[in-house]
């Protein structure tokens, strides 16, 4: 699919590879900025569609004579983009129809469209049926202009336009879009221009789309505008921190994909879209808060917790009705009172371990707030007395000093329903 | 019947039912019985979790402790014996089906997998139909009827269930008066024949007068009774003007702990 | 189209065309009433995700097996295609992307394996590869009869579990928690129904390639909504829609050279589509605009949220 790579001649190859890598990044960091903004804003498949059917724009563009990748042919691009966007709507409300039934038929009509219009022309004119679907990167680097000394694709000095532009509108109306994608109604009712900021939206991915068309094809321009928004969306919780990431990994990512095709000889539009995914199941697995690593530590650590919690109080408990603990069962509860010795909350005693005075407060305040929480539960929920237990003991886990606190004050002075005392805060 | 109440399973018996939406509780430690047929009206603020109770009893949502039973037997054993009326809402009333279409839903559960609806499913709806009052648009698309309507093609829909125990889920939201006259109307009867409604309901003014005992509901259970009884301003007090607050936080705490340490 | 395209496309209406053009009419028949179950259940791009990943099933199968022969290219596909919904699955249940996002992710990174395999197949010149690129895009040529039966039998099966589970289908597609309320098991019936449209997606692959599948999916049941407010009708007016627009497409594909299938089925779908939004009787845009005069709302009006 890429024979051009073998008949390079070492030294040139180099620097054709470099360009190509440099558009492909290039383009890849506009889609991923556009981006960002469409997957918060829930509109990640418009993406999608508008790859699909930019095509008979371009088709149509090129016809009339354009040069695939001048401005004419761009312009030509991002109206059809905006065209689809009304035709979607058109659609949708002719037909009382759902945002994806819409979307869907006018995304692969005007696909359809595009594809008729190239083959038919395909004798005419210069644009290759399947370039279409997987773009032309690898011929990238052969459409160049002088600029001084230096011989700069095509390609390269549309895709850095791009990204100039919808950098520079990003950072011009940074604060309206992000107003807006958080809450379009409050941004409305502030006097922003809602409409317009979505309008600008719409052109900046129609553009963005136009520019990765060129480069990886119609359908693989939405890996580039969604997977590395999805993946920095799970790394980073604010929107411009999300920005930069998502750039950042649209940069790696593409970088690493070229060179993955080159190496195994294969098309560079999909080892680019092949790697951001990679990207995004690391996301999956290893981001820190919400990774699937990071729960599955959590989960343990929890279940740890609590173990280590019932044991305590459990032998405090014990002390208090002056009997002796019932023994750890099982293998977790006795690896549990192993920790708890080695951490110093149980010391030996004479006839069994006994709590340390750090293990002692740290039980106390499990059974105070079991205690506590039962009082609350007896005097605000119609809860008969036995059926308070199950409650706490899912809940004495979970409650700080604070909410401890709080409560103490909502129940007052009655104490513990069932008469025990309730030790006080530490 | 009143007597033998001590040995005879409840109606209805939620038993210490929490519910959490993502770790979250939203309901917390719901003791409820119900021991006789009547019709039973379920009181609350909005976001009080009164719907999310009827959903855990019909298995719609999980139960994060607590079990639903009912006559002593979970759900999955009696499921045909318990009617429902779902929110308007939760439907597209654009969708292409009829008023009789959607009454006959109500019979599927008990004609099992493959088998339609017959001539004796067909006579069933209609007498639903003619119970409702809507016998004379049966044959129309469902979306050209007016809201109380609709509500009222979702209560024939029930009655076609044939069910013992009715649970409805704010029956009278966004319904005119006259509906709302009717609707009633057929839940008395229902009532009169021996069956339990349970309604989800926030109209203080009409529940005082409708139901013959309520449990007043906001993220746990306030009181419960006969209606007299408990809509005292006390009770009311404690109930939209209460604790919520604390048990939002102490729910957040609870997801948050759960999920991530 | 030119008097040579004609006389060349004269001798290709043999015996095979038709009975091809059958077995890929059958498949649009299929799409078109599967298509109208996966619309009422608001789910009309679940096939999208599952189309995409086809291909990398394509050229799994070839790589693995050596053989191009449909069969097997197909039962890859149809692998891919549930690997492809499985993995939509298990972004949801386990990552805070959205629905949208994670369907978009699935396309765009199946897409890209299936088209880096291809590449890499086609790189290497090994033998038999020529022709797998044909799933892109759709060509109904180069169909045998024994290939256009196995898509009609298939397409047969669809439709004959979809009208035995119609009830229990249109049950869970209205009102999904009156069904569960009622002890129906919505997930599995929800599970049969994306099933369903998996397989249509792969058998409508050489017809309309894995770009343009979800189309016969799609169009011919919005089309046939527009003509009908009960669901047996929206079945067989989908079924028709969605088999005209696949002879319409075999058709004029073996009389153009070169042209791809998919595009040519879309177009014809389409067309019906577009007319269907215009003139239908009572929810087109013209009885509308009329409607509209007299005073009362239309019924997608009425659609709440």
């Amino acid at each position: 699919m890429n024979p051009v790579l073998d008949g390079w001649s070492i030294d040139g190859a180099t620097a054709m590879h470099a360009w190509a890598i440099a558009t492909a990044a290039t383009v890849a960091a506009a889609c991923a900025l556009v981006g960002t903004l469409l997957v918060v804003r829930r509109m990640s498949l418009l993406g999608d569609a508008l790859g699909h059917a930019v095509l008979p724009g371009i088709a149509v563009a090129v016809l009339a004579g354009g040069r695939p990748g001048s401005p004419f042919v761009f312009a030509a691009a991002v109206a059809t983009g905006l065209l689809t966007v009304w035709l979607t709507r058109l659609v949708r409300s002719a037909g009382s129809l759902s945002d994806d039934a819409g979307t869907g038929v006018v995304f692969t009509t005007l696909f359809a469209l595009g594809v008729v219009i190239v083959t038919a022309a395909a004798s005419r004119v210069d644009l290759d049926p399947s370039c279409m679907l997987y773009g032309i990167l690898e011929l990238v680097p052969f459409d160049t202009v002088s600029i001084g000394d230096l011989e700069v694709p095509r390609g390269f000095i549309s895709a850095a336009v791009v990204l100039g532009t919808l950098t520079t509108a990003a950072i011009a109306t940074w604060k309206l879009q992000v107003f807006t994608a958080f809450d379009a109604d409050a941004a409305r009712a502030a006097g922003v221009p809602v409409a317009a900021v979505t309008g600008g939206l719409l052109a900046a991915t129609a553009l963005a789309t136009v520019a990765g068309f060129e480069v990886v094809g119609a359908v693989l321009v939405v890996a580039m505008l969604v997977v590395p928004a999805a993946a920095a969306e799970l790394l980073v919780r604010r929107l411009h921190h999300m920005v930069l990431v998502a750039v950042a990994l649209a940069v790696v990512g593409t970088c690493l994909g070229y060179l993955a095709a080159w190496r195994w000889n294969a098309s560079a539009a999909g080892m680019i879209a092949v790697v951001l995914g990679l990207e995004y199941v690391a996301a999956v697995v290893l981001a820190a808060d919400d990774g699937l690593v990071a729960r599955g530590l959590g989960r343990l650590r929890y279940a740890w917790r609590v173990l280590c919690e019932d044991r305590l109080a459990a032998v405090w408990r014990a002390e208090e009705k002056g009997t002796a603990a019932t023994a750890p069962v099982s293998l977790v509860q006795r690896l549990a009172v192993g920790w708890l010795r080695l951490t110093g909350r149980f010391v030996g005693r004479a006839g069994g371990l006994a709590l340390s005075s750090a293990g002692r407060r740290e039980a106390e305040m499990v059974v105070r707030s079991h205690r506590l929480w039962e009082a609350w539960l007896g005097q605000h929920a119609q809860l008969p007395l036995d059926h308070l237990h199950p409650p706490a003991e899912w809940v004495e886990h979970h409650l700080g000093a604070a909410m401890r606190q709080r409560i103490e004050a909502e129940v007052g002075a009655a104490g513990d329903p069932h008469g025990s005392d309730i030790p006080p805060e530490a | 019947m009143a007597d033998a109440g001590s040995s005879a399973p409840p109606v209805v018996e939620f038993h210490d039912v929490t519910v959490a939406y993502s770790g979250r509780p939203v309901l917390w430690n719901v003791d409820l019985t119900i021991t006789e047929p009547c019709l039973f009206g379920i009181i609350g603020p909005n976001g009080a979790g009164k719907s999310t109770l009827l959903k855990s009893g019909l298995g719609l949502v999980p139960l994060v402790h607590g079990t639903a039973r009912f006559w002593g037997r979970p759900l999955a054993d009696v499921r045909r014996r318990v009617g429902y009326v779902p929110q308007r809402e939760t439907v597209d009333w654009d969708f292409p089906v009829s008023v009789m279409d959607v009454v006959l839903m109500g019979t599927y559960g008990r004609l099992g997998w493959f088998r339609r609806p017959g001539s004796r499913e067909r006579s069933l709806a209609r007498e639903c139909l003619d119970r409702v009052g809507l016998i004379d648009v049966a044959d129309r698309q469902i979306g050209r009827l007016s809201g109380g309507q609709q509500q009222r093609v979702f209560l024939a829909r029930a009655l076609a269930q044939e069910a013992d125990i009715y649970f409805l889920d704010e029956p009278m939201a966004g319904v005119d008066a006259r509906s709302q006259e009717q609707i009633f109307g057929v839940l008395a009867g229902l009532r009169s024949e021996g069956r339990l409604v349970v309604v989800v309901h926030h109209d203080l003014r009409t529940a005082a007068t409708w139901f013959d005992r309520v449990a007043l509901i906001d993220m746990r259970l306030v009181a419960t009774g006969p209606t007299a009884e408990v809509l005292t301003p006390d009770n009311l007090r404690r109930t939209y003007a209460g604790q919520v607050d604390l048990l939002q936080e102490i729910g957040q705490a609870v997801a948050a702990r759960s999920r991530t340490t | 189209m030119s008097p040579t395209a004609c006389l060349a496309a004269a001798p290709a209406l043999t015996h095979n065309t038709l009975v091809v053009a059958a077995g890929v009419a059958a498949v649009g028949c299929a799409a078109g009433v599967v298509g109208s179950l996966s619309l009422l259940r608001k789910r009309p791009l679940i096939g999208d995700a599952a189309a995409h990943t086809t291909l990398v099933g394509v050229a799994a199968a070839f790589l693995l097996t050596g053989r191009r022969d449909l069969p097997t290219l197909l039962t890859g596909a149809l692998v891919a295609a549930v690997a492809g919904l499985a993995a939509l699955v298990l972004v949801r249940r386990f990552t805070r992307t959205r629905d949208d996002a994670a369907t978009a992710i699935v396309i765009g990174v199946g897409f890209g394996l299936g088209i880096a395999l291809l590449s890499g197949i086609t790189a290497r010149g090994l033998p038999g590869s020529a022709g797998l690129e044909q799933f892109l895009l759709g060509h109904t040529a180069a169909l045998t009869v024994r290939d256009a039966v196995l898509l009609a039998v298939v397409s047969a099966v669809a439709v004959a579990v979809v009208l035995l589970g119609l009830k229990e289908a249109t049950l869970v597609a209205f009102d999904a928690d009156f069904a569960a309320a009622t002890g129906w098991p919505v997930g599995l019936i929800d599970q049969v129904l994306v099933t369903l449209v998996a397989v249509m997606v792969v058998v409508g692959l050489p017809a309309a390639g894995a770009v343009l599948v979800t189309a016969l999916v799609v169009i011919p049941p919005v089309a046939a909504r527009q003509w009908t407010d009960r669901v047996p009708t929206l079945l067989v007016l989908g079924g028709t829609f969605g088999l005209v627009a696949a002879i319409v497409g075999v058709a004029v594909s073996a009389v153009v050279p070169r042209m791809p299938t998919g595009p040519l089925v879309v177009l014809a779908a389409a067309t019906i589509c577009i007319v269907s939004l215009l003139i239908a009787p009572r929810r087109g845009w013209l009885a509308r605009r009329h409607q509209q005069v007299t005073l009362e709302p239309p019924p997608g009006m009425r659609r709440l949220r």
